[in-house]
């Protein structure tokens, strides 16, 4: 008994993911970047805005920038569900988050809020259904699904809108909850935070988070365990139109207005704040904090590049660039540790 | 003696602190088959890997015709190493032709030379005495022809030195032995072969020398004539094995039937009645892509059944088998093949492996306890044996066979009518393995309904009753386990007409 012991701890130590841990040089700086580099990043971004930047850390700025930043960053944090199931994005979220916001403000001017609330659940809830049945069931690709959804989102909204700016009374409760602030807080960061919190529990506390996590990891083992897999994505798929739903709320609420393609690169922006935050393209790993430290960073990095009187095309670049590195690493550290 | 060609020198390599090759020391010398045998983590295909330059050992150095050899993959090709990979590494969409020359394409020019490269790829064919139609893709190749083509693509770069790594692990008796006929006629032409295998019968039909490893060491090298196939076990092993096949068990016929499955088709299967009773272990027998993983993956409806009907009766319900969920609900539990990529999340916890089957049990309400899970984990892992029973561990920093036992513990916490095992003890090492085996006849004794595919014959005969032989997707005999032989099963497995040889 004693020497079958002894070779299983032989065995356990030799299993060859036990190297994993013990990689060196180089490589363990990549595996640490790929995991904790965010937090190192973006300490260092908010302690040299705050010494370098004239007017970054002035009420006004903050408060703008939060403005900017809790749209996109709402959208994210639902994104980062799909991301996890490692089916890489929803580009949709553009077409959806135009969606909410078109519906939000010309359909409570025909009717009444309770009635376009409920018009905008119905349609973020299409959304999520034909692309999670789409790519969950039918195993289709969620780039190319949700490329499609989009087209025909923004060609229904077009066809609905007729393509024009639609405007909210300045009197009404949209346009106040858009100025209103809680303490230096404007309620769209608010909004943020709620969905966070909220979002953080469903994913790390509930059974559906769990599954979510678990298919990310390894989707043939989670099927096999008895899963209903189609339902997992479809579900990822529903919390990122659910996020997308409020987000496109805010972003109208924000300047009372909103027309088809006002969010405009919300796919792409979301989606580098999930990135950077650490979450992996490759599915199983990530969470909500991760993505809302993400969310900072990237906002922050746009308000600085604004702040400095950096032109829009630098901004891009810089973005573009961000990417590039952040899924490198991701990459890099994901095959580093796999040896 | 000749002079050896190939002399690696005290090669030690370790991972994570534990030597997985502790100073050993090989040479093998032109026209000499020399075999290298150990248990499972014994050493042999790290060290092959050392030779081949895949892997850099820490110490020791490796000499082909006596002059030390740089430690990359190109400059052991260069010195005339070839490794023939136990997984094999062909691309199935290109042809046998280009197959043989990947990543080596006679060009002019940046032009592939197609002709050429025809035609030494039809002189290699020949030299192995192997034919197969060089446009043929490797996907429409059988398992052993494409080991053939593995071979060639070897032979192909002019070795002085070819190294196999278990080529027979997936070969029929009749295949089998031409490829070790095969390697007797390339030993005579002067080629040095290092042999790696489990199969001691081989190694005694063809190798000159024997090298045995053992937890990373060198036991014993020496020639084949002073030594016994008792003799190569025992070094091997180093410990007795307890031969528990000798108590078979009796069969069971009094349970209810817990499965029925009756006119199973599926790719591979072509209809296949089975039935399983409470109580009872039944065991698949049969060679590998006899159709045995397809018949109970299109049972439990993990894949497409084509036709045929499944009931499996639990708690004295009937549920009618329609997809995998419904027989996960029915009560079935199913241990895949593939551990490392179907059993198991080996990124996540043994505590979140575990959860996963077990959530509406665990978390009624839909929200995670840890606490609870862990606790809940943790019973089962200790019913399993599990060691060190820590449950926030990944699994996938577990041996194989105490992974194995975390794949069964998360079965058990459904309290299953009906488990399924497919090579349940595939690269588990023998202590993991006698405790697998010990839990599944307590499954059985307490009334459930098992079913094992295994290849490992002694495995078969000693857990099941009743020995299903399964052969291109149809049943072609049943034992009883008590008077089965390995013999027996085998001859049905491979066929009456390859049993001779």
């Amino acid at each position: 008994m004693a020497k079958e012991s002894l070779t299983q701890a032989m065995a356990i130590a030799k299993s060859p993911d036990e190297a994993k841990r013990e990689v060196k040089g180089s490589a363990a700086f990549v595996v640490f970047m790929a995991d904790k580099g965010i937090f190192v990043f973006t300490a260092i971004l908010i302690a040299a805005s705050m010494t370098f930047v004239d007017g970054f850390a002035s009420l006004q700025n903050l408060t703008d920038l939060f403005h900017r930043a809790a749209p996109i960053g709402i959208v994210a944090l639902g994104m980062t569900f799909v991301v996890i199931t490692g089916n890489y994005l929803d580009l949709s979220v553009v077409a959806q988050a135009a969606a909410a916001g078109v519906i939000l403000i010309a359909v409570s001017n025909a009717t009444n809020l309770a009635t376009a609330f409920a018009v905008a659940f119905v349609v973020a809830i299409m959304f999520g259904l034909v692309n999670g049945i789409a790519v969950g069931y039918f195993k289709a690709n969620a780039v190319i699904v949700t490329l499609a959804t989009t087209y025909m989102g923004l060609g229904l909204l077009r066809l609905l809108s007729g393509g024009s700016q639609v405007f909210g009374p300045s009197d009404g409760p949209i346009a106040t909850f858009g100025t209103s602030k809680l303490g230096p807080f404007p309620y769209s960061a608010v909004v943020l935070v709620v969905v966070a919190i909220v979002l953080t529990f469903v994913l790390s506390k509930t059974n559906f988070g769990f599954m979510v996590r678990s298919f990310g990891v390894n989707e043939k083992s989670t099927r096999l365990s008895g899963t209903n897999t189609g339902f997992i994505v479809v579900g990822a798929f529903l919390v990122t139109s659910m996020a997308a739903m409020v987000g496109g709320f805010v972003l109208a609420a924000f300047s009372n207005t909103a027309v088809s393609n006002m969010a405009t690169g919300f796919d792409f922006q979301a989606l580098a704040a999930i990135i950077v935050g650490g979450t992996s393209v490759f599915g199983g790993k990530g969470s909500i904090p991760r993505t809302l430290l993400g969310v900072v960073f990237v906002s922050i990095l746009s308000n600085v590049l604004v702040l400095s009187q950096i032109s829009y095309g630098w901004q891009q670049v810089a973005i573009g660039s961000l990417i590039v590195f952040a899924v490198t690493v991701d990459a890099l550290g994901r095959r580093v540790g796999k040896k | 003696m000749t002079a050896p060609v190939i002399e690696a020198r005290s090669i030690i390599k370790s991972f994570g602190g534990v030597r997985a090759v502790d100073d050993v020391t090989v040479t093998v010398a032109p026209g000499e088959i020399h075999a290298v045998v150990g248990e499972n983590g014994a050493g042999k295909s790290t060290l092959m890997r050392i030779l081949a330059g895949v892997e850099t050992p820490d110490s020791g150095d490796v000499q082909v015709d006596g002059m030390a050899i740089e430690n990359s993959a190109k400059s052991s090709i260069d010195a005339g190493i070839s490794l023939v990979h136990q997984e094999l590494s062909l691309v199935p969409e290109m042809t046998v032709a280009e197959n043989i020359f990947l990543g080596a394409f006679p060009t002019a020019g940046g032009w592939t030379k197609t002709k050429q490269m025809k035609k030494l790829a039809a002189d290699t064919l020949r030299e192995i005495g192997v034919e197969v139609d060089l446009d043929e893709r490797i996907s429409r190749l059988s398992v052993a022809l494409r080991q053939f083509v593995e071979i060639a693509r070897a032979i192909a770069r002019n070795p002085k030195v070819l190294i196999l790594d278990e080529p027979t692990a997936s070969l029929t008796p009749a295949e089998t032995n031409y490829l070790l006929e095969m390697l007797q006629r390339l030993a005579g032409k002067g080629l040095a072969i290092i042999y790696i295998s489990h199969r001691i019968p081989e190694v005694f039909k063809i190798c000159n020398s024997v090298t045995i490893l053992r937890d990373g060491k060198l036991v014993l090298s020496d020639s084949i004539e002073s030594l016994t196939p008792e003799k190569v076990i025992e070094q091997m092993v180093g410990r007795e094995l307890l031969l528990d096949a000798s108590k078979r068990r009796k069969v069971n016929d009094t349970g209810e039937v817990v499965l029925s499955a009756v006119g199973i088709k599926a790719p591979g299967v072509n209809g296949i009645d089975l039935e399983v009773k409470s109580g009872q272990i039944i065991g698949l027998g049969g060679l590998v892509g006899a159709g045995r993983t397809e018949l109970i993956r299109a049972i439990l409806g993990a894949d497409l059944r084509t036709g045929g009907r499944v009931v499996i009766t639990s708690q004295g319900k009937k549920h009618s088998v329609t997809s995998y969920l419904s027989a996960i609900r029915a009560g079935v539990a199913y241990v895949p093949e593939e551990r490392r990529t179907d059993g198991l999340a080996l990124g996540m916890t043994v505590s979140e492996n575990i959860f996963l089957p077990n959530r509406k049990q665990v978390a009624p309400r839909g929200i995670l306890s840890k606490a609870k899970n862990d606790s809940f984990a943790k019973e089962l892992s200790e019913k399993v044996n599990l060691r060190p029973p820590e449950v926030t561990r990944e699994a996938g920093k577990y041996s194989g066979g105490n992974q194995q036992k975390i794949v069964i513990a998360k079965w058990l916490g459904r309290k299953p009518a009906f488990v399924v095992l497919d090579e349940p003890t595939r690269g588990v090492d023998v202590g993991a393995k006698s405790e697998i085996h010990k839990l599944v006849k307590q499954l059985a004794d307490d009334g459930v309904a098992v079913l094992v595919i295994s290849s490992d014959l002694p495995e078969l005969l000693e857990l099941s009753e009743i020995i299903h032989v399964v052969r291109d997707g149809r049943i072609v005999g049943s034992l009883i386990g008590e008077d089965a032989t390995e013999k027996s099963v085998m001859s049905l497995a491979a066929g009456e007409k390859l049993v001779g040889a």
